[in-house]
């Protein structure tokens, strides 16, 4: 049975005879048609136009919120402005958005890691909870080790704890087939009612009647950059892990064989990929990466965990910065960044021109949709007339 | 030879001219011209990819053509869908047929025949009824057509064109699904309906069937016609010259030579599929190195789960499978391959490449771990980019880089790319399946003497194919699979199309057959 439908057979025709020059009949047919617009798909999407449809949603994304903007009797200009000064304004500024960006950079790449693999994690906010209960874990269970050690013992806790509560939904994955997206969200729950009984019980400080833990000692604080700022280590660590993460990906085996899996699972498994334990392992770097974020929270900013520890919902905000980095480390830098300056400069906004500061949540939302959109539309083109035989036909034989 | 029937000159009745259909990055149809008779059977005849499925689905509707015109008795016809194309008679039966499995066989009929209040089944039972004793064919008007065999299925699609009371009956590619019994069926039956007046218009890629059912033959190259002829005037060497547009060579040049050692041996084999369909039922062969085993058979036979218990995916709930010394009947794939076992498998999209990756990664795709490739878990770079050129040289991939996406690449080419890695691991077992499918005449060469060089070098090569030419040429010896087993094996030289065509068909048991 040989494969050509109708739509297939188009798609071989541009396969095989890529190579006939246009004719004038093409001419005459363009004549025809002097104003007929087409939308056709390309054959090959190269990166830059990713690049370039992601920056004109963003910009899009502007346009769009400053109408919204506009319609509350606000100029969009000094919207935008008494946004951006607050988020980058000075220097002061420009360094809290920074520690701001810190959490987001390791969920979003916790989400970008486990989407580029096919596997949808969207418990990041549970797997930053038990990143920081494995953090706190490590601090009761060894009061005795010196402060560097104790840290680094801390921050390897954090990221497994982080990976053992992504595995639970990983290993139910593949053992019974059960939905991810599912289990990872349920999980969050799970997590969020363990740590209020963890902090209503045995982690509760005593001589209090909050529901929080005694605030850790000072020699496991992360270390800060400058005496004036609260940034921390964690950014640096954020930024390692974006370095980690963009390397296993492109650069080894087990990457390779979580893009594969994200690609083409079915022919990953005919090439002998074991596709169970790539999902096990991806799932695992994932909530390893968002149990870290939750590490640096707590000994970089917090240092005790209270009730409101997960208030800010950094596990679900790295999702959207996955998805609108386009699963790129670098991207997701770039972006956690850009999300941190919303929420830091929001407050500043809502000061100075009295437009709340939920707006931010819906810059999120509209750039997500839209980045999505034109994920999709830059995959085809829009040409005027005829069309030609033509250069994206390189490829062909 | 057929009787050529007396057609009135100019009686035309389905004319296009000057057709020209675009699509992205390609010319599909440039300035065709087709001029069909009333009751003739014309076939387009041409490779995968010439523009004759292209210009069909214009004929019916499917598109509109982006230049030229149709005329039908004379009259130019403006088609915006096959509801118009039904309209004015014209009837198509696509490759892959458009039913609907739970319902019954009149049930299908009546589907689309109009909006009426009530549905009146007893008038299509009768025509049905009728239709089916005209032609000899025996179906059960209330059987579940999901249960219907392949070839019964393209018969209750052919009258449910019919029922809608067409002039003009297109058939894409129909014979693929058929055994050679099956499509002598179908060409006494079309040789019959022709002579009652119908006009058919037939597309095919195969030669044989141009000169055997074909009153007039148009062929197509890279989407124009190269011309048009009648059959009775020209021979299969002929027509293959204007199809590919050089001489063809009609027979693979195969040295004899002596077999070695049993590499696959499968020992009674049963895996069950989720469906029911394709079940292995005790499957029992084996291949020796420097031979090809060519395995024929109707597809839904057991292939894709003999191919995926051979390398692995799936594993027999019964029997064993051994390949060289090692019992391989529960080795997961990345062991089973370690054995020496390359795998170019039946829907190469899907199941063999990385369409999103580039050609240097699927090159690679399976030995991503592999000493040569890998160092500590980091993929070396520089070796790989090195293999890359080396297999895109050595194996003609036609790609402008090695960084090229691979979806971008035309179908031979993507084959190649699964070749190239397959073979490059020196392998003692190939098992391909459907190596050919849908591939142009040149790629389809190339894939027969890699394959047969394999051979010679003392590879032992497993060949899944549906296309019956394809066995014979290539097989030293030939398997029949039907109903998940093999119970005929013989060499080309001792059998004949017609005998194989009997067990595909699952006609003639397994008595006394060689083993």
């Amino acid at each position: 049975m040989s494969d050509s439908g109708t739509s297939q057979q188009a798609d071989e025709a541009a396969g095989s005879a890529g190579g006939s020059p246009p004719r004038g009949r093409d001419l005459r047919t363009a004549l025809m048609q002097p104003d007929g617009w087409r939308l056709e798909r390309r054959l090959e999407v190269r990166p830059t136009y990713e690049l370039y449809a992601t920056v004109i949603a963003l910009a899009i994304t502007a346009v769009l919120i400053g109408l919204l903007v506009l319609l509350v009797g606000v100029s969009p200009f000094d919207a935008f402005s008494s946004l951006y000064e607050g988020a980058f304004g000075d220097r002061e500024s420009a360094l809290e958005t920074l520690v701001q960006s810190t959490p987001l950079i390791l969920t979003g790449l916790a989400a970008a890691v486990a989407f580029r693999a096919g596997v949808w994690n969207i418990g990041g906010q549970g797997q930053f909870i038990a990143g920081a209960i494995g953090t706190f874990f490590v601090y009761d269970m060894f009061p005795g080790l010196p402060a560097p050690l104790l840290i680094v013992a801390m921050l390897v806790g954090a990221a497994v704890f982080g990976a053992i509560w992504a595995t639970v939904a990983s290993v139910l994955l593949v053992r019974y087939n059960t939905n991810e997206i599912l289990t990872t969200v349920m999980l969050n729950f799970v997590i969020d009612y363990f740590l209020s009984w963890l902090l209503s019980g045995v982690w509760q400080a005593s001589n209090t009647p909050y529901s929080q833990t005694e605030r850790m000692a000072e020699n496991t604080y992360l270390p800060r950059f400058f005496d004036d700022s609260r940034l921390h280590w964690g950014f640096a660590i954020a930024l390692i892990a974006a370095a980690f993460v963009h390397f296993m990906m492109r650069r080894t085996s087990m990457g390779f064989e979580f893009r594969a899996i994200g690609v083409n699972k079915r022919a990953a498994s005919y090439k002998g990929i074991n596709t169970a334990v790539s999902i096990v392992a991806v799932m695992a770097v994932s909530g390893a990466l968002a149990g870290l974020a939750g590490a640096g929270e707590l000994l970089g900013l917090h240092h005790r965990i209270n009730f409101e520890f997960g208030e800010q919902q950094i596990g679900f905000t790295g999702i959207i910065i996955a998805l609108v980095a386009r699963l790129h480390p670098v991207g997701v830098i770039a972006v956690a960044i850009a999300f941190a300056g919303l929420v830091n400069g929001a407050t500043q906004m809502q000061i100075s021109t009295g437009i709340p500061a939920a707006l931010v949540t819906v810059i999120e939302g509209v750039a997500l949709v839209l980045v999505l959109v034109a994920a999709v539309a830059c995959r085809y083109r829009l040409r005027r007339g005829a069309v030609h035989a033509d250069e994206s036909a390189e490829g062909s034989e | 030879m057929d009787t050529t029937p007396v057609t009135a000159p100019g009686n035309d009745i389905l004319v296009a001219e000057e057709v020209t259909k675009v699509f992205p990055g390609v010319i599909a149809n440039d300035a065709v011209n087709l001029n069909v008779r009333r009751g003739e059977i014309h076939c387009l005849l041409g490779e995968n990819g010439a523009g004759k499925t292209t210009l069909a689905d214009i004929l019916y509707g499917v598109y509109r053509p982006d230049d030229g015109r149709v005329l039908l008795n004379g009259e130019p016809l403006d088609l915006h869908s096959p509801r118009d194309a039904i309209e004015a008679g014209i009837g198509m039966v696509h490759q892959h047929f458009e039913l609907v499995p739970p319902m019954s066989v009149i049930e299908n009929v009546v589907i689309g025949t109009g909006a009426k209040q009530w549905l009146d089944l007893s008038e299509a039972r009768r025509r049905l009824e009728e239709f089916f004793a005209d032609y000899d064919v025996e179906i059960d008007p209330d059987a579940e057509v999901g249960r219907l065999s392949v070839g019964e299925q393209q018969w209750v699609e052919i009258f449910k064109t019919l029922y809608f009371g067409v002039e003009i009956l297109i058939l894409d590619e129909p014979t693929a699904v058929l055994t050679p019994q099956g499509v002598d069926e179908l060409f006494r039956i079309l040789r019959q309906m022709r002579d009652e007046g119908l006009t058919i218009i037939l597309i095919t890629h195969k030669l044989r069937e141009v000169i055997a059912l074909s009153d007039r033959v148009t062929v197509l190259r890279r989407g124009e016609v190269v011309g048009t002829v009648n059959t009775a005037d020209v021979e299969q060497r002929d027509l293959a010259r204007m199809m590919v547009g050089r001489d063809v060579l009609m027979q693979a040049d195969k040295a004899q030579h002596d077999t070695g050692e049993v590499v696959l041996k499968i020992d009674d084999i049963h895996l069950a599929s989720d469906t029911g369909r394709g079940s292995l039922k005790g499957l029992s062969l084996d291949v020796r190195g420097g031979e090809i085993l060519g395995i024929a058979g109707v597809s839904g036979n057991g292939q894709n789960a003999l191919f995926d218990a051979v390398v692995g995916v799936r594993h027999p709930e019964q029997g064993t499978i051994r390949i060289a010394d090692a019992d391989t009947t529960h080795a997961p794939p990345h062991k089973v391959a370690l054995q020496g076992v390359a795998s170019v498998p039946g829907d190469r999209i899907a199941q063999g490449l990385m369409m999103d990756f580039s050609v240097k990664e699927n090159l690679i795709l399976g030995n991503q771990r592999a000493r040569r490739f890998a160092r500590a878990g980091v993929l070396n770079r520089a070796e790989i980019d090195r293999f890359a050129d080396e297999s895109i040289e050595h194996f003609e991939i036609k790609t402008p880089s090695a960084s090229q996406t691979t979806s971008t690449l035309s179908g031979g080419n993507l084959q190649k790319i699964i070749m190239a890695r397959e073979l490059s691991g020196e392998p003692r077992l190939i098992i391909v399946h459907q190596p050919t499918r849908g591939l142009d005449i040149a790629a389809s060469e190339y894939v027969r003497r890699r394959l047969i060089e394999e051979r010679d070098r003392g590879v032992a090569v497993l060949l899944m194919s549906e296309d019956l030419d394809e066995i014979f040429q290539l097989s030293d010896r030939i398997a029949v699979i039907y109903d998940g087993r093999i119970d005929y094996v013989a060499e080309p030289e001792a059998t004949s199309l017609e005998e194989i065509g009997l067990y595909m068909a699952g006609v003639v048991e397994a008595a006394g057959a060689a083993p």
